[in-house]
């Protein structure tokens, strides 16, 4: 919005027309900085536990932000993630225990390293068809599960696994947070700044030319052919960026609980991540917020606050993957504005009629 | 015998391998016969059922629970579990089969994603599973064993390759020499037109729910006894060698399916005595399916799917 004045009367008028023009972006600009301010500020203030669970719902949204992507602008199912996620904290915890390398720089490292395995398990398969992904991203989740189950997380050990029997539990060797956030809040913090700035570069993908090409493939195939675009190419593009943001997040997750477990990952983890990406919404970035919302913060909720049985969510995600999928495509980040906007001319109709003034919408 | 040559490399003889090669196909018989429920449904239908473990876990729960906490015959117990697998999937196939029917084969999976998820979360609810405790669905026809070129082999592993090749023939037939097996391979092709050549496509798109329903319940009856404990997390997951299966047969053809299931059966079994690999041998599916996918993938197919969603 550099608006250089002009001399003139029609100062007033440009500067008018460039802040109509603009109103949309500086909505946003508003809204996501009013976001921001208050995950940043507000949300630690709460207590102890719900700190530790808006870290991992900013984890879980950067993974969930992945799969939107990967499903919404380029039509591609993984049912494996949560394996993705697994390669990440492995290759962190590693890095962690083998190397005295910064965090940010293991950080990128694990995102990288997760891309490549990603970018290995796909490409068979990307080359075939959208549904023989999503099967084989299936069958990877549970073979990187039986692989987690034998060799589990390294704890401090030497070789490849870094495992020993016989950790040094008087230091209980923990995965290393960054020296400037040591602390949970000042940790939760940092990974909702890492978050926001794995969105923007989700953005700057959307908005630029993998964003018209992910858009070309998803509405025909044959066409983006023909058009020129290298279809495999963007394919695989979308899938390692996923792939990466899923080893990003694993990163920051390793860091989170200091000494990841083989129990904490089920293959079954991959199927909610899924369904929570839907029940988002993955037509719009902020959908990925509401997915890590649901994954995280809804049975912490359900669990530790209302004391129901956790499973129950599951049930929940189940059935509200089938509602989205049939009648809201767009999930709640694109249902929820639009129904609250009807619910508000409902109400405007009805003030309307006690009142006998404001019947209009 | 070439085998014993190439056994003896390991340092391994033939008679070490008989109880593996057994075990291997019966679990494989079990993968082959779900690998086949899935792709007649698939080709019928063209929905590939993630909820096909979870279906027949379900179903083995309520037959553990008619078993252990009821009085009621055990055969009474063993027909529920099959009747379970072909009532729900007839349910969900019925209620969401035709508002799915128009949409892309990812969104029609993804719905029973969806089942599979309320199944696992009742199961987790009703039935949870913690410390050393383990449910136990054992069959009558495991308690009866013979032997078999000296390998001691009980009826249930014969049941469950008997059943796999059983059901691959006999749906071989169905689908090339009856009329609803005919109207099968015409929806297949094209629903639409199917349609208005006067076939009641709901009915029998109704009946292939029905069918790869009860074998879902079928491999739920069987798997537990053959992998000795009920594990529902680990039946649910059955799909994965399940849909290895099909894969291998291009979600096509029935008999390459069956040797696919049977092929995974044998890896997961077979690799069972080397230490080194023992703990690896669940990942055979994906290995193999990675295999099948590299081979199909040879020569570049661009796939054309209609992009509703």
């Amino acid at each position: 919005m550099s608006v250089t004045p002009s001399p003139g009367q029609d100062t007033a008028a440009a500067a008018r027309a460039a802040l109509t023009l603009d109103r949309g972006t500086a909505v946003r600009a508003v809204a996501i900085a009013a976001f921001l301010a208050i995950a940043l500020f507000a949300l630690p203030t709460i207590g102890a536990d719900w700190t530790t669970t808006f870290t991992s719902v900013a984890i879980y949204s950067i993974i969930t932000l992945g799969l939107g992507i990967l499903y919404g602008r380029v039509g591609l199912i993984s049912l494996g993630q949560v394996a993705l996620l697994v390669i990440g904290v492995w290759t962190a915890t590693r890095l962690n225990f083998a190397t005295g390398l910064s965090f940010p720089l293991v950080l990128l490292l694990s995102g990288l390293i997760t891309c490549a395995i990603g970018v290995l398990i796909g490409l068979p398969a990307i080359r075939l068809s959208g549904l023989h992904l999503a099967l084989i991203t299936l069958m990877a989740a549970g073979a990187v599960n039986v692989v987690l189950v034998a060799i589990n997380f390294p704890n401090g050990g030497g070789g490849f696994t870094g495992r020993t029997s016989t950790p040094d539990l008087s230091g209980l060797q923990a995965v290393r947070r960054p020296s400037i956030a040591e602390g949970d809040t000042a940790y939760y913090r940092y990974v909702v700044v890492v978050a926001a700035l794995v969105f923007l570069v989700a953005l700057l993908h959307v908005r630029s030319k993998p964003g018209r090409a992910w858009a070309a493939i998803r509405e025909s195939e044959p066409a983006a052919l023909a058009a020129g675009v290298n279809v495999v190419f963007y394919k695989l593009w979308a899938f390692a960026l996923a792939s990466f943001m899923a080893g990003v997040a694993g990163a920051l997750l390793a860091a989170q609980v200091g000494q990841p477990t083989a129990q904490s990952f089920q293959t079954q983890d991959s199927l909610t991540l899924l369904a929570v990406t839907l029940i988002g919404g993955i037509y719009s970035l902020w959908g990925a917020v509401v997915a890590g919302c649901f994954s995280q913060l809804l049975p912490f909720l359900f669990q530790v606050q209302w004391g129901f049985n956790p499973n129950f969510v599951l049930i929940l995600f189940g059935a509200g993957l089938l509602q989205v999928l049939l009648t809201a495509p767009g999930g709640l980040a694109q249902q929820f504005p639009k129904d609250m906007a009807s619910l508000g001319r409902l109400a405007w109709r009805g003030v309307g009629k006690v009142t006998g003034r404001g019947g209009r919408t | 015998m070439d085998s014993v040559v190439a056994f003896a490399v390991f340092g391994v003889d033939w008679e070490f391998f008989k109880p593996y090669i057994v075990l291997g196909l019966a679990l494989g018989g079990v993968y082959a016969l779900s690998g086949v429920g899935i792709v007649v449904l698939y080709q019928a239908t063209g929905v590939l059922n993630l909820a096909f473990g979870a279906i027949g876990a379900a179903g083995a729960l309520i037959a553990y629970w008619m078993i252990n906490h009821t009085s009621w015959p055990h055969w009474l117990a063993y027909v529920t579990c099959v009747a379970f697998g072909g009532v729900v999937n007839l349910a969900y196939g019925l209620f969401f089969g035709p508002a799915f029917a128009a949409r892309d084969p990812l969104v029609k999976m993804m719905g029973t994603l969806g089942l599979a998820l309320i199944l696992l979360g009742l199961m987790a609810w009703r039935a949870p599973v913690g410390g050393a405790f383990a449910r136990f669905l054992p069959l009558p026809s495991s308690s009866h064993t013979f032997t078999v070129f000296g390998a001691f082999v009980n009826w249930t592993q014969v049941i469950a390759l008997v059943f796999a090749i059983a059901l691959t023939v006999v749906t071989t037939a169905f689908l090339r020499y009856t009329n609803l097996g005919t109207a099968y391979r015409a929806i297949a092709n094209d629903r639409e037109i199917t349609a208005t050549l006067g076939v009641p496509v709901r009915r029998v798109e109704a009946s292939a729910w029905f069918g790869s329903g009860l074998v879902a319940g079928a491999a739920g009856l069987l798997l537990p006894d053959l992998l000795t404990s009920l594990d529902y997390a680990a039946l649910t997951f059955l799909v994965i060698a399940a849909l290895a299966a099909a894969l291998i047969g291009r979600l096509q053809s029935l008999w390459v399916t069956l040797l696919g299931g049977l092929a995974v059966g044998l890896a997961q079994a077979l690799f069972a005595p080397y230490a080194s690999i023992t703990q690896y041998r669940s990942a055979a599916p994906f290995v193999l399916a990675i295999v099948a996918l590299l081979w199909l993938s040879r020569r570049r197919v661009v796939t054309i799917t209609r992009t509703a969603r």
